[in-house]
């Protein structure tokens, strides 16, 4: 038997994938999105302008998770504290446990300016509030429920979630259940009859507290990435992949917890000594959550049983920013609005130029910037892709010929899910789109 | 007074054709734009001064002309036509609003637009037979010209076939005339020297059945309508709003004017016919318009439709039923204008017409969510929705012929029905839907595209919830004319069971 030289066998045999350019992509380290300047300048700048409202996200929903906690009446729950807008980032400033982003640990100075003023001008904030002036929190809390509905996705990996059905839990929340209406005679005796209402609503907020701990790292990674562009550091579109796996595995152990305030004493729900990460418990479920399956936008799909436009199994949901049709944004019953008119306000000037030349200029710029930020979702999942493969498989460079055809049919299991023929996925599916500039 | 009506835009019309040749196309536009303008000022003014009260003949002119033909210069207006100027004026207004800023050849197609303009006015108020027939015959040359040099794919053939069928038509209304002038032993073609009393009936009945049917080509009634889909589609937006807006009128104008009045014995003879014609004829156009793909045809065939209520409730020649007759002349011709205008619009945005194609309009960012909203609106107003200037119309002419024709009265109603069914498929499949994200990078639209559309909504709206501004200046003259119609026999069984 003749060995081939060692060589040529760290190369497989093209892939006969529909999406083999891609693949080959992948295995070369590179992002599903092509590798354009154009596509860095994009993905960017839009990191840039997601970030800032995101910086105001997970304050909210720490706030909410830890503060407000299960108020009946929550009407002032967008109204963070001026703590929490204080509160240092852990990836951020000075005071960093550990320091992604080389700016400030508290809110971003845009996002302050923001809250101040607005879009019209300086006045009260409920002022703001009523004439929806203001940050879309409800998006993000969306984003909450989405990965509230969709649990037990990576069970058994997902500790997370079984740890919400466990006794210990129970007790935790109970506890804190009870310091909470503590002298609330009408509250205690609900909570007596139906002990698993409010339950249910204290996993939501660990919920809120899920996310908010996984926003508290993308946000300064975002500021960070766009400061590493402004200064020349990315040379392209796997640069700026590659910072996000860094970034990933940097943070990989960082806790999750749901630690709630009540009369200044700070109950411990899910306390940091359960060894909950970032990755397997917040960032790897928000991923299969917001990016691959959410829920059916009421705009796009029926709800109608008979209609069978909805999957009955909830891993056939196929309604995240990597499958949504971002023409029909500004229109009724297309939830992804409330997150563009975010990121509106907080365009670099250099995208604001760039989509001023574009289709309808400044008139379609939220259309324009929301097929931007699938472009850069995507990269997003790449990274995750990439990171993945790292943890579970081997190196891009290995030189065992099995383990790059594993590494391939990692790569050409996660494409896959681009190509379901099953309730159209696969028109669904944006990645090939995405794959030129005509797309925007 | 009246004149200038017709002369400032038939000398505007030389003027545009005289501008130099170097001039831009936009400032020859708004050369056209400033004259019809002062038009439309003009013909408001002769509304304000119009005396409603008064049923005959006002701001009459009488010029000697040609004494040996029996063509005087003579014009005048009452409640039939002044209303019909009014709209004359505007539709030219808004169809040079609404061209093209780069068309080509602008002096030619501007100066052309005037004449007709011109021309038209001139035969609303024509008080002399052979007058009226050289201004219709004015405007026949410049449409054949303005269909097929701006026209679509097929504009040669529309235009030879619109040629055509407008010239048999001026040949039938010519002789007609001729008879009526000779028979009657008129020594004039003043209209106020003709007295067709002393002809037989069968003469009556001849001459009436020639004017009826040359008019009926410019209606158009429904054998004689198969230039009107070719005419309508292939011609540019601002030629299709005169074409359906003013032409049409000058159609049932000329059958009120001619037929009606000047035979009214044999009129009250055919008019079971003309109904059961008229309601014919909606539902024929409305039949056809549900299974057109395309959406300018589908809104050339509810104008044959809609021309069908105005012959119905001529027919019944109530002083009602000639009220909503008038009214319904007038929210035709806006009506359609306001829908060819969206059509052109969307065509010249979105490149296409089929109903297979086109989708998702109503998107707010990527679509054309104003000119959709404008085309919903104009459907509405266009399938007699309460509220809109459609339904007073409408209904006015089925309350005034529902006592003479029932039965076709209900065959109209049906019509009107179905007329909703073609433009909800027509919204349904333009507007609302998804946009197909490989095609959707429509061109955005300004703010003066749109003007035309809104200050015809604005026009529907108003007339739609204040409609005396729409009946009150007919009103007179309606009732004069149809004292002179006899009774008119109801034959079938089911008026008499009625009764």
């Amino acid at each position: 038997m003749v060995l081939t030289p060692e060589k040529q066998t760290t190369k497989l045999p093209p892939s006969t994938h529909e999406f083999a350019d891609i693949i080959h992509r992948l295995e070369a380290g590179g992002s599903m999105l092509p590798d354009t300047p154009e596509n860095l300048m994009q993905i960017i700048g839009i990191y840039k302008a997601y970030a800032v409202p995101m910086d105001f996200y997970w304050r909210d929903l720490l706030y909410i998770a830890e503060q407000v906690f299960l108020e009946p009446f929550p009407f002032f729950k967008y109204f963070i504290s001026d703590e929490y807008l204080q509160r240092e980032n852990h990836y951020a400033g000075d005071n960093a446990d550990l320091r992604i982003w080389r700016g400030v640990g508290t809110a971003h100075p845009e996002l302050l300016a923001f809250m101040e003023k607005g879009e019209t001008t300086k006045m009260p904030k409920l002022l703001h509030h009523l004439l929806h002036d203001r940050i879309n929190m409800e998006f993000a809390e969306a984003c909450m429920r989405a990965m509230l509905w969709h649990r037990q996705m990576y069970a058994p990996v997902n500790q997370f979630d079984a740890y919400l059905d466990s006794d210990e839990y129970r007790a935790n929340a109970d506890r804190a259940i009870k310091a909470y209406f503590q002298g609330n005679p009408a509250m205690l005796g609900l909570y007596k009859l139906f002990p698993d209402m409010f339950l249910e609503q204290c996993r939501q907020m660990s919920y809120y507290a899920n996310l908010g701990l996984f926003w508290e790292v993308m946000a300064p990674v975002f500021f960070e990435m766009s400061d590493i562009y402004d200064e020349g550091g990315f040379k392209g579109v796997p640069d700026a992949m590659d910072f996000l796996v860094n970034g990933i595995f940097a943070i990989a152990g960082r806790p999750i917890y749901h630690h709630v305030y009540i009369k200044g004493e700070c109950y411990e729900i899910i306390p940091k000594s359960k060894g909950f990460t970032w990755l397997y418990e917040a960032a790897l479920p928000y991923v299969e959550a917001v990016f691959y399956r959410t829920a059916p936008f009421r705009g796009t799909k029926s709800y109608n049983a008979q209609a069978g436009q909805v999957p009955e199994e909830q891993k056939d949901f196929h309604f995240g920013i990597l499958y949504a049709d971002v023409f029909p944004v500004g229109t009724a019953g297309i939830p992804p609005t409330l997150l563009m008119q975010d990121m509106l306000h907080f365009l670099p000037q250099y995208l604001i130029d760039y989509y001023q030349q574009h289709c309808r200029g400044q008139e379609d710029i939220l259309i324009q910037l929301g097929i931007t930020f699938q472009r850069s979702m995507y990269n997003v999942t790449s990274a995750v892709i990439q990171a993945l493969r790292t943890a579970l498989l081997y190196p891009l460079d290995d030189p065992n010929p099995k383990h790059l055809q594993a590494n391939r049919e990692f790569f050409e299991m996660q494409l896959n899910r681009f190509c379901r023929p099953e309730y159209n996925m696969r028109d669904a599916a944006r990645l090939r789109q995405i794959q030129t500039q005509d797309y925007r | 007074m009246l004149s200038v009506l017709i002369w400032v835009p038939i000398f505007g019309a030389l003027l545009v054709a005289l501008f130099p040749n170097k001039l831009p196309t936009g400032n020859v536009r708004l050369g056209a734009l400033f004259i019809s303008g002062f038009t439309l000022l003009w013909n408001v003014f002769v509304l304000i001064k119009f005396d409603v009260s008064n049923p005959g003949m006002q701001f009459r002119e009488n010029i000697p002309w040609n004494e040996t033909l029996g063509l005087n210069y003579q014009l005048g207006v009452d409640g039939l036509s002044i209303l019909m100027l009014a709209l004359n004026s505007l539709l030219t207004w808004i169809a040079i609003y609404s061209s093209s800023k780069d068309t080509a050849r602008p002096r030619l197609f501007y100066s052309l637009i005037l004449l007709i303009s011109g021309g038209v006015a001139g035969a609303f108020m024509a008080e002399n037979l052979l007058l009226f027939f050289l201004f219709y015959e004015l405007e026949l040359i410049p449409f054949y010209l303005l269909i097929s040099i701006w026209g679509g794919e097929k504009r040669n053939y529309a235009g030879i076939k619109f040629l055509i069928y407008t010239a048999v038509s001026g040949a039938l209304i010519l002789a007609t005339f001729l008879g009526i002038v000779w028979l009657t032993g008129s020594k004039s073609f003043a209209m106020s020297d003709i007295s067709t009393q002393s002809l037989s009936a069968a003469s009556q009945l001849i001459l009436l059945v020639g004017i009826v049917v040359g008019f009926g080509i410019k209606i158009p009634l429904v054998p004689f309508h198969t230039w009107l889909p070719d005419a309508y589609v292939e011609a540019s937006a601002p030629v299709a709003i005169l074409l359906g807006g003013v032409l049409a009128k000058l159609g049932t104008y000329g059958l009120l004017r001619f037929g009606m009045s000047m035979f009214p014995d044999a009129w009250s003879a055919i008019a079971p016919t003309l109904a059961i014609w008229g309601a014919g004829s909606a539902i024929y156009g409305t039949l056809t318009a549900i299974a057109q793909k395309d959406i300018k045809r589908m809104v050339a065939y509810s104008s044959i439709g809609h021309m069908g209520y105005v012959l119905l409730a001529s027919a019944a020649s109530t002083p009602l039923s000639l009220v909503g007759a008038i009214a319904q002349m007038v929210s035709h011709g806006i009506i359609l204008a306001i829908l060819f205008h969206l059509v052109g619009v969307v065509e010249a945005k979105v490149g296409t017409r089929e109903l297979d194609k086109l989708n998702g309009l109503m998107s707010p960012i990527r679509g054309l969510p104003l000119v959709s909203a404008l085309l919903v609106l104009g459907g509405m107003a266009s399938a007699g929705i309460p509220g809109m200037t459609g339904f007073i119309a409408e209904f006015i002419v089925f309350q005034g012929s529902f006592s003479v024709f029932p039965i076709p009265t209900l065959m109209c109603v049906i019509a009107t029905a179905l007329t909703a069914v073609y433009f909800v498929i027509l919204l349904n499949r333009t507007c609302f839907g998804k946009l197909d994200n490989n095609l959707a990078y429509y061109p955005r639209t300004f703010w003066s595209e749109k003007m035309p559309a809104f200050i015809l909504t604005a026009l529907i709206i108003f007339l739609g919830v204040q409609p005396n501004w729409l009946v009150r200046w007919s009103e007179p003259t309606t009732t004069a004319m149809v004292a002179h119609i006899p009774q008119i026999k109801t034959t079938t069984s089911p008026q008499i069971a009625l009764k």
